[in-house]
């Protein structure tokens, strides 16, 4: 997938970088408003991160002028700005989701794989990892093609590791991808290693292989190896 | 004791005391010009009663004055002392007792001394002063209360200015702001006026520019702290790394959630009070918390908490977003500061939310915990909760309580009236 990354902080623009081309992607970075401005006019993108306070222009207007251009780029607007009217007027102009900072890579990876699955696969939308099937519209879990019930958290979370497969995922990140701003109650990082714990049963009971395997205790991995 | 009464008690007391001094006086000057007459009058009686002795040798007849009685008695010597003073005395022509002025002089009659004793009775002069008394004093009196009651119309009045002034001070509010000038043409209260404005004008742009610097601080940091985090999550990626930085790496990732925790605390707070958080909509409370508790669910399981609710159909008018905000701090509160096997209960009657949970056995201080940065020292929150909730409260216009009725800490909201 082809990915412009439009974040004027070098830092931050990197690691995102890094990140997603791990899993794969092709990514470019602009890194000002006219740099931004020239590729989106000239190249065409799978997904679009538009940070919306760059130095010399405004986020928003970006999104105008890829809008005017008839362009379906997935666009995920990432900002410090957590204001209610900049998310509905960025949702509005067709940004497809709107992540504050700070936010986790595998967060934002998860929603970029999302939306472009979403803008592809318009009528079945079915992604498989070997024995393990997930119905993204009906939401349901199967395993060798016999559905396997999950509950919703745990489904949302074993869709959030296979979005994120071959990375390793702390508790922090997989707790606030959960519980959003609730993730800070001190023992969430324990339901995540109980709902974990929970999601392996189901999945071995069902003839399936383990594929989660703990990192240095402060996360998990979902890899075939 | 307030500014009136005192001035009007230093006022009365110079009053009466004034009054009474000249009424003393005023009464002794009269008397004094009343008993002057008499005496002039004793002084001709006797010369008349000499003359006729002198003349008739024997004593003239009993004057045709009611008030004046002469009595004469033998003496053995003649002196030329006389003597005046006051006295009783039997008045037998009017058959009573009166209050009298009397002279005492020898005279000699058919070669006897004789003593003279002239009475002159005061009962009509008595009255005399007496009415001319009060003729004078009671409109005196009367015009003293009028000047009193006129002096409190004029002082409220004159002070009508400062009363205005000191009422706003009181219900001066720095998030409402709006000191209103009040009109006055009194110099002293046109500078406490233009003070205090000044002052109100100073004290709001203070106030802005400190929720100014919070909510430019915390944004700044959200950049940094999105950095951190990033990086943390590519170090996480990392397959060299030893046991003891995995730890370490741990650490960071608590250290960087509470650090952005916090971070959006504060800015929800500056949010809260500018009012950016959309409009006022129907909710149900019941319905919203209800799918709280689903939510807490892992969390409240955990601890073997048991929530009891009682709901009725309660539907009040709120922002939607601040509610479930709130909602949010009550529960992570209640189950946070619970103890394993405890309990919540959560009520909404009558537009009344009460929370309850059991913690501690202590009562906790009221005027403390609303306050930013305020924690229980076991506790692994940012101290902000509680602040946000009463800042919610605040701009929603729920009232809010905290109470504890062993064993229950609990928080009562009024939400609609």
């Amino acid at each position: 997938m082809k990915i412009l990354i439009v974040e004027d902080e070098p830092d931050l623009s990197s690691a995102i970088k890094d990140y997603l081309t791990s899993e794969g992607n092709l990514c470019e970075t602009a890194f000002t408003y006219d740099a931004a401005y020239q590729k989106i006019s000239l190249y065409s993108y799978d997904c679009i991160l538009l940070d919306l306070m760059l130095p010399d222009g405004d986020g928003l207007k970006l999104l105008k002028h890829l809008k005017s251009l008839q362009k379906t780029e997935g666009v995920v607007i990432i900002s410090a700005r957590n204001a209610l009217d900049d998310r509905i007027v960025g949702l509005n102009l067709g940004a497809d989701d709107y992540l504050i900072k700070p936010f986790h890579l595998s967060e934002l990876n998860a929603r970029i794989a999302a939306i472009i699955r979403r803008k592809n696969n318009q009528h079945s939308n079915v992604l498989n990892f070997n024995e393990i099937g997930i119905d993204l519209n009906a939401k349901t879990v199967t395993v060798n093609w016999h559905e396997v019930h999950f509950t919703r958290k745990e489904y949302d979370l074993l869709l959030y590791f296979i979005y994120n497969k071959s990375k390793a995922i702390s508790k922090s990140a997989a707790a606030e991808h959960l519980w959003g701003d609730d993730a800070d109650m001190a023992d969430s990082f324990d339901f995540i290693y109980t709902h974990i714990k929970n999601i392996r049963k189901k999945l071995s009971d069902a003839g399936a292989k383990d594929y989660f395997h703990s990192v240095y205790g402060v996360g998990y991995r979902f890899s075939d190896v | 004791m307030n500014l009136f009464a005192k001035y009007n008690r230093i006022l009365l007391l110079a009053l009466v005391t004034g009054l009474l001094a000249v009424g003393i006086l005023f009464y002794q000057a009269l008397n004094y010009t009343l008993n002057g007459k008499i005496e002039e009058n004793l002084h001709e009686e006797l010369t008349e009663v000499k003359d006729y002795t002198h003349v008739k040798n024997i004593v003239p007849a009993p004057s045709e004055d009611l008030n004046l009685v002469i009595e004469y008695s033998p003496a053995k010597t003649i002196s030329n002392k006389k003597t005046i003073g006051d006295t009783t005395f039997y008045n037998p022509r009017k058959r009573q007792t009166e209050y009298a002025r009397y002279l005492k002089a020898d005279v000699e009659i058919n070669g006897k001394p004789t003593h003279v004793l002239i009475f002159n009775s005061k009962d009509a002069q008595t009255r005399r002063v007496q009415l001319i008394f009060w003729a004078i004093i009671i409109p005196v009196i009367i015009l003293c209360g009028l000047l009193a009651l006129l002096n409190r119309y004029l002082l409220l009045k004159l002070w009508l200015p400062f009363h205005q002034i000191l009422n706003q001070i009181k219900g001066f509010n720095i998030k409402r702001g709006n000191y209103q000038a009040i009109n006055t043409d009194i110099n002293e209260f046109k500078q406490l006026n233009d003070a205090v404005r000044q002052m109100t004008v100073q004290i709001e742009d203070d106030f802005k520019e400190i929720k100014l610097f919070t909510e430019n601080a915390s944004h700044e940091m959200m950049t940094p702290i999105a950095i951190i985090n990033s990086k943390l999550d590519t170090l996480l990626q990392s397959k060299t790394l030893a046991e003891n930085d995995s730890q370490a790496l741990l650490d960071l990732y608590k250290a960087t959630t509470r650090l952005s925790k916090i971070n959006q605390s504060l800015l929800l707070l500056v949010k809260i009070d500018h009012n950016l958080l959309g409009e006022k909509e129907e909710l149900n409370p019941a319905e919203l918390i209800k799918q709280k508790i689903d939510n807490f669910q892992e969390l409240i399981s955990q601890r073997n908490i048991q929530v009891h609710c009682d709901f009725d159909g309660t539907t009040i008018s709120g922002n939607k977003y601040q509610f479930d905000i709130l909602l949010n701090n009550l529960f992570s509160n209640a189950i946070r500061h619970n103890k394993p096997g405890g309990e919540i209960h959560i009520s909404v009657k009558n537009g009344l939310l009460n929370f309850e949970n059991t913690g501690n056995a202590d009562a906790l201080s009221e005027s403390q915990i609303f306050e930013r940065f305020y924690k229980d020292p076991q506790s692994d929150g940012v101290g902000l909760g509680l602040a946000i909730l009463k800042q919610i409260c605040i701009k929603q216009g729920y009232s809010l309580r905290y109470y504890f009725r062993l064993p229950m800490h609990g928080f009562e909201l009024q939400l609609a009236h």
